[in-house]
């Protein structure tokens, strides 16, 4: 693997910025990309984005940048930030006036302060840490940089569009104070660009005593689009973080999520759902650390696998030794379409305490022959059985999205892309 | 199943659960620590080519072993100790042990029991194994392997009549050669990890069955390992081959005396069954576990794998693990014949510093093939164990099922429990199901126990026998008993 040799004083930011984008390039040139013979990579061989994008992977391509009409999802009603290949574009945004929210270009720009200082500063022993991380810390220029105040509940969700059809690194950073109440919608969408590149995105999340974040990642880049993915959260007393996280796009999809449950009481909901085909890869490790007593995690991911596509979902729950009465759930259903499509699944417990309660569950399985006989003598074709306990599968996930615009969007773009899948609404009637 | 089986169980048990009072409980140290005084034929510590041909001329073994032995060393020494489990112990200086180590015997070996060096027979009986009654008994035969050399094989002539061959390793290398130059190595190759490697290397005895075409094997196989010699690691390989419609039980205990020093114990066993063929395999593993500050303990790197290369075969491991100061033993299954079936069922305790990992690996190649894995781990004091198991289900597997369920239970606020399992489908026609939970023991059940007049100890006792049901429920009888009772000894003192 090359080093990442770069010139980084292009790249926006006050010497302390720069110093800490020195550090991740060495670190960077320490560490070199994961391989599949770390334990964490084992399944997930990136040789194809390094194949694909070259030498220099990290840079983004010559290619003129042509950005479509970004349609909003039908009916939602939000504060919209867009970003184009890692670029935040004021025209098409509509940011709120009632909170502190900055891109992090006009941060930087406006010389450094704590935030993005702190945004810079790698943790290499942080959990599921690589080299992809290193290289966001070294190149990151832009992003969504908010604060909410204490006890501010925001009146509409936040919709922070990516439209990735190059390479860029972006670095999200959003600070929930105490008792504040925000949705999070995060969407990557490709469009039909036929360009390929990297997004490269980190988003460090940080809730206050009691705070409550809903957070969407919408996972829809392009067909030949890499994504590598990375979100922390670190979670004060009480507080409340939910994530619905929808894998539909690219070609090779990875995203570390790691949440730590860091002061007693807080708790966390991760839902997770693939839908993949063709030779479409989707990985997502998580890991939950209850680091502190009475706190609550739940966890369910399902796949969904057609073509030649390959799932990989890695779920690890580290309870530590003073984190009592700690409540831990976890489930993962995969179901396999095609005799080509392939999941690997490792749901992991690690736990250094009695007074726990801890359980997980994998399945991997078809569709039950029973519940298709069923649906057949009630007058169902095969194929409508078939599509009607996929998306009943599926769609276990989904209802426990509150935001019902997105519900719909999501649905219909889930199931548009399995075969026999787009009539949903005849189907549903 | 054989009649006679019930006796021979109480025979068993009884030197056990005679000399034990519940009083003697609160400060239960290991019951089986003493060490044999026999003046043993050791080899200086230290591995090289020359320790090997050592070995092989003293078991007088033909070139081609020799070769392979050899060929193992040099593919050993490319390699590295493999550091992934979740254990934790000093590094080993595997040039300051002693790969052989043989009681001393007359030139011919023993031919009966009569002959056998009465010291050994003595520890045999200290561990309430009355060798010589089971030959009237005549319910179970005992290989006992004593360090390294087998002394004493009971009830050959029984089992010759059915056609089984069942004898030390060493000895079925020279009269039958070609039968396990066929199967060696064949489950286990020699490069397959690390210490298989080395055991490939250095392994000097262990047993060796053979179940001919149709035959249901009349008795229990049963052997006895102990340790004995000061710093002897033990390097045993064992191979079971059943043939078309063989069935076998297989029955291994363990026991070592105690001391101070840890010991390595790298054995290697490989089953192979063919169309129809069954094996059980069933262990009982109570190893000193070190003190309760870690010192000492038996080190066990174990390496057990069975091939189904028959269609409809089924092979069925299952062990109770309470020993050892560090345990990393994965017994697999390769589901390699259509229809073809593993299970896995184990029950494994830590307590004060012990370390285990261990789980299983069902890889599913053959159409049909099932597997179930029931794994149960109990951690108390300082212990910590992980489960860490493997389902592969590959593309030709058609229809392949699999049934997971590992549940931990967590005694005292130091202890730890940990599940890693792996699942990689390849075929959608399979299914899979896994869960795991881990908890402590319910304090409403205790409770309810304690407000019956059941003292806490007990309650704690009943509570894991139940917990472990499901695993002691598989083993032959002989051994369910004797797992119930090494639970509740193992158990005492961990528990308040």
């Amino acid at each position: 693997m090359s080093d990442l040799t770069l010139d980084f004083s292009t790249l926006p930011g006050d010497a302390g910025v720069q110093a800490l984008r020195q550090q991740a390039v060495d670190t960077f040139t320490r560490t070199g990309l994961p391989g599949r013979r770390d334990e964490d990579w084992k399944y997930t061989d990136i040789s194809r984005i390094t194949g694909t994008l070259g030498e220099t992977w990290w840079l983004p391509m010559p290619t003129e940048i042509s950005v479509t009409e970004i349609s909003d999802i039908e009916g939602l009603d939000a504060y919209r930030i867009v970003f184009v290949a890692g670029v935040f574009q004021p025209e098409s945004s509509n940011l709120p006036d009632t909170i502190q929210l900055k891109p992090l270009s006009a941060l930087l720009t406006e010389g450094a302060d704590e935030p993005s200082h702190c945004l810079f500063k790698l943790d290499e022993s942080a959990p599921l840490f690589n080299g992809f991380l290193a290289t966001n810390s070294a190149l990151a220029s832009d992003g969504l940089c908010a604060c909410i105040g204490k006890n501010i509940k925001l009146d509409r969700p936040l919709y922070v569009v990516h439209v990735g059809n190059n390479t860029a690194h972006v670095l999200n950073g959003l600070m929930l104070g105490q008792g504040a109440e925000v949705t999070l919608i995060e969407h990557f969408v490709g469009g039909d660009s036929a360009g390929a590149g990297l997004s490269n995105i980190a988003t460090y999340l940080r809730l206050q005593d009691n705070a409550s974040l809903t957070h969407y990642r919408l996972q829809m880049e392009s067909a030949k689009q890499f994504h590598i993915g990375r979100v922390e959260v670190k979670q004060a007393r009480d507080s409340r973080y939910t994530l619905h996280a929808v894998e539909l796009g690219g070609s090779l999809s990875r995203t570390d999520i790691v949440v730590k449950l860091a002061e007693a009481g807080a708790s966390c909901d991760l839902n997770g759902l693939f839908v993949a085909s063709g030779r479409q890869h989707i990985d997502h490790h998580t890991r939950i650390d209850h680091a502190a007593p009475h706190c609550t995690s739940r966890e369910q991911y399902r796949t969904v696998l057609d073509g030649r596509a390959h799932g990989v979902f890695n779920g690890k729950i580290v309870v530590a030794e003073g984190a009592v009465k700690t409540d831990s759930a976890q489930s993962n259903g995969n179901l396999l379409l095609s005799k080509n499509a392939e999941i690997d699944t490792k749901p992991e417990l690690e736990i250094y305490n009695d007074d726990v309660k801890c359980a997980h569950g994998v399945t991997v399985g078809q569709l039950d022959e029973n519940q298709l006989f069923y649906l057949k003598s009630r007058g169902l074709s095969e194929t409508e059985a078939r599509q009607l306990l996929t998306f009943a599968f599926a769609d276990e996930i989904l209802t426990a999205m509150d935001n019902n615009a997105i519900r719909r969007f999501i649905e219909k773009a889930a199931f548009a892309k399995l075969p026999n899948m787009t009539d949903l609404d005849g189907l549903l009637g | 199943m054989s009649d006679v089986k019930p006796t021979t169980k109480q025979e068993i048990v009884s030197g056990i659960e005679s000399d034990i009072k519940p009083e003697e409980f609160a400060n239960q140290e290991y019951e089986a620590g003493f060490v044999t005084d026999i003046d043993a034929d050791t080899l200086p510590p230290g591995l090289n080519e020359d320790v090997i041909r050592h070995i092989s001329a003293k078991k007088d073994e033909p070139e081609w072993l020799l070769n392979w032995r050899l060929e193992a060393f040099r593919h050993w020494l490319t390699m590295t100790e493999p550091h992934w489990a979740h254990v934790q112990y000093p590094p080993i200086d595997f040039q300051s042990i002693s790969y052989y180590s043989a009681p001393k015997s007359k030139e011919d070996g023993p031919k009966s029991l009569d002959e056998v060096d009465p010291k050994l027979v003595e520890t045999y009986e200290k561990l309430g194994i009355p060798l010589r009654e089971q030959e009237m008994l005549a319910g179970v035969a005992v290989d006992a392997v004593f360090d390294s050399v087998s002394v004493a094989t009971t009830f050959k002539g029984k089992l010759k009549e059915a056609g089984v061959i069942f004898c030390p390793i060493s000895e079925a290398v020279r009269e039958y050669p070609e039968l396990v130059r066929q199967y060696l190595g064949t489950v286990v190759p020699t490069g397959d990890n690390f210490y298989a490697a080395l055991n490939s290397a250095v392994f000097t005895d262990g047993s060796f069955v053979y179940i001919p075409k149709g035959v249901r094997c009349p008795m229990e196989l049963s052997t006895y390992f102990r340790i004995n010699a000061m710093n002897t690691g033990q390097f045993e390989r064992t191979m079971i081959i059943a043939d078309e419609g063989a069935y076998v039980s297989y029955l291994e205990g363990c026991t070592a005396p105690q001391r101070d020093e840890n010991q390595l114990h790298a054995a290697v066993v490989e089953l192979v069954a063919m169309d129809d063929a069954q094996i059980k395999y069933s262990t009982v593993q109570n190893w000193y576990p070190g003190d309760e500050n870690g010192v000492g303990g038996i080190y066990n790197f174990v390496t057990k794998r069975a091939d189904c290369r028959g269609d409809r075969s089924k092979v069925s491991w299952t062990q109770v693990e309470t020993g050892s100061a560090i345990t990393w033993k994965y017994p697999s299954c390769v589901l390699r014949g259509d229809d073809s079936v593993g299970e896995f069922y184990s029950v494994a305790l830590t307590k004060m510093r012990q370390e285990a990992d261990t789980g299983t690996k069902m890889i599913h190649i053959g159409k049909r093939t099932k597997s179930t894995i029931v794994s149960k781990g109990i951690a108390a004091g300082h212990g910590n164990q992980s489960y860490r198991g493997l389902v592969n289900i590959g593309k030709g597997a058609d229809g392949a099922r699999n049934y997971t369920q590992c549940d931990s239970l967590l005694i005292g606020d130091s202890c730890g429990a940990h599940t890693f399992p792996y699942v990689v489908v390849k075929n959608q026609t399979a299914t899979m199901e896994h869960e795991a939970t881990t908890s402590k023991i319910g304090e409403d059940q205790l409770f309810y126990c304690q407000s019956r007049g059941i003292s806490e100890e007990d309650a704690v006792n009943m509570i894991v026998n139940g917990f472990c049901k499901d695993v002691f429920n598989e083993l032959p009888m002989e051994f369910a008993v004797e797992a119930n009772r090494l639970m509740e000894v193992s158990l005492e003192g961990a528990v308040g």
